[in-house]
């Protein structure tokens, strides 16, 4: 992975593998936050909470009435971000460097973020000092913040 | 450099939860602002005390996965603070669990804790106590 700043945008290279799992995270991903989420959705799956938290800890009407009227806009913007990754990945063949306009990479930014949240769960790291498993998943992990971390670098 | 043997591995996906009922995130009860110790201070008294246009408030709530150096440039990119007022928000967070990081009427407040869950930060609204 080489993420390079660029005068309009984002320069990232990515090895064939690294394109192949961001992809299928991607799609994976894509299937979680899917349109039709309801509030069963999201006490089933603690990661799915996590991507649309509860706004009103204390105030049970309040926080239905915000999941209401945010969640599907919410769902829908969530989807168009980690869609924007993925067509600059199917746009690009794997030998080509992607290069991504700064308000685009503006956009991947969430979505790494979210992916990481659902792999954070999946992960059982909670609180800060919960270490990352030294496991194929953590490698996961930890090559995800690496990638945001570059890529907020180059933005800054 | 990731080292993936398996990428057909479905890791993103629901735990199989069938049957059982609603899991609750132990860490998200465990750290909701409900049992803190300003919550436990408010009661249904003074809250009807308090006047209509009471200002409200975004609360940006600590969690171990988003980079600070992210959670900065969202309080930048999104809020427009400068650069040391960010990372002085974000270090907020960081080492006190939380951080008011706007202050308005309601709707606005609401209209910045969506954007912040967008952002993937935790983000509550509350009333200015």
């Amino acid at each position: 992975m080489r993420i390079e700043p660029e005068i309009t945008g984002v320069l990232i290279e990515l090895t064939p593998m690294e394109r192949r799992l961001l992809s299928t995270l991607l799609t994976q991903y894509d299937e979680l936050v899917h349109d039709q989420l309801d509030d069963s959705d999201l006490a089933a799956d603690p990661a799915l909470a996590r991507l649309f938290p509860n706004a009103y800890p204390d105030d049970d009407e309040a926080a239905a009435e915000f999941r209401r009227y945010t969640r599907d806009g919410l769902a829908d913007r969530k989807a168009a971000n980690s869609g924007l990754i993925s067509a600059a990945l199917m746009a690009s063949s794997d030998d080509e460097r992607i290069t991504v306009a700064r308000d685009d990479a503006e956009h991947w930014l969430p979505a790494l973020t979210d992916l990481r949240l659902v792999l954070a769960e999946r992960l059982g790291i909670h609180r800060d000092d919960d270490p990352i498993p030294e496991n194929e998943l953590g490698d996961v992990y930890d090559w995800l913040a690496q990638l945001q971390g570059a890529l907020v670098e180059a933005l800054d | 450099m990731v080292v993936v043997a398996q990428l057909v591995e479905r890791w993103l996906v629901v735990p199989d939860v069938a049957g059982s009922s609603p899991v609750i995130h132990p860490m998200f009860v465990a750290s909701s602002p409900v049992l803190s110790s300003t919550d436990l201070e408010r009661d249904t008294t003074t809250e009807s005390r308090i006047a209509p246009d009471v200002p409200w408030q975004t609360i940006v709530w600590n969690d171990p996965v988003n980079l600070m150096s992210y959670v900065a440039h969202v309080f930048r990119s999104y809020f427009g603070y400068s650069k040391p007022e960010a990372e002085r928000l974000m270090l907020q967070v960081h080492h006190d669990g939380r951080s008011v990081v706007a202050t308005g009427p309601r709707e606005e407040m609401e209209r910045h804790t969506e954007a912040m869950h967008e952002y993937g930060l935790w983000a509550t609204v509350d009333r200015v106590s």
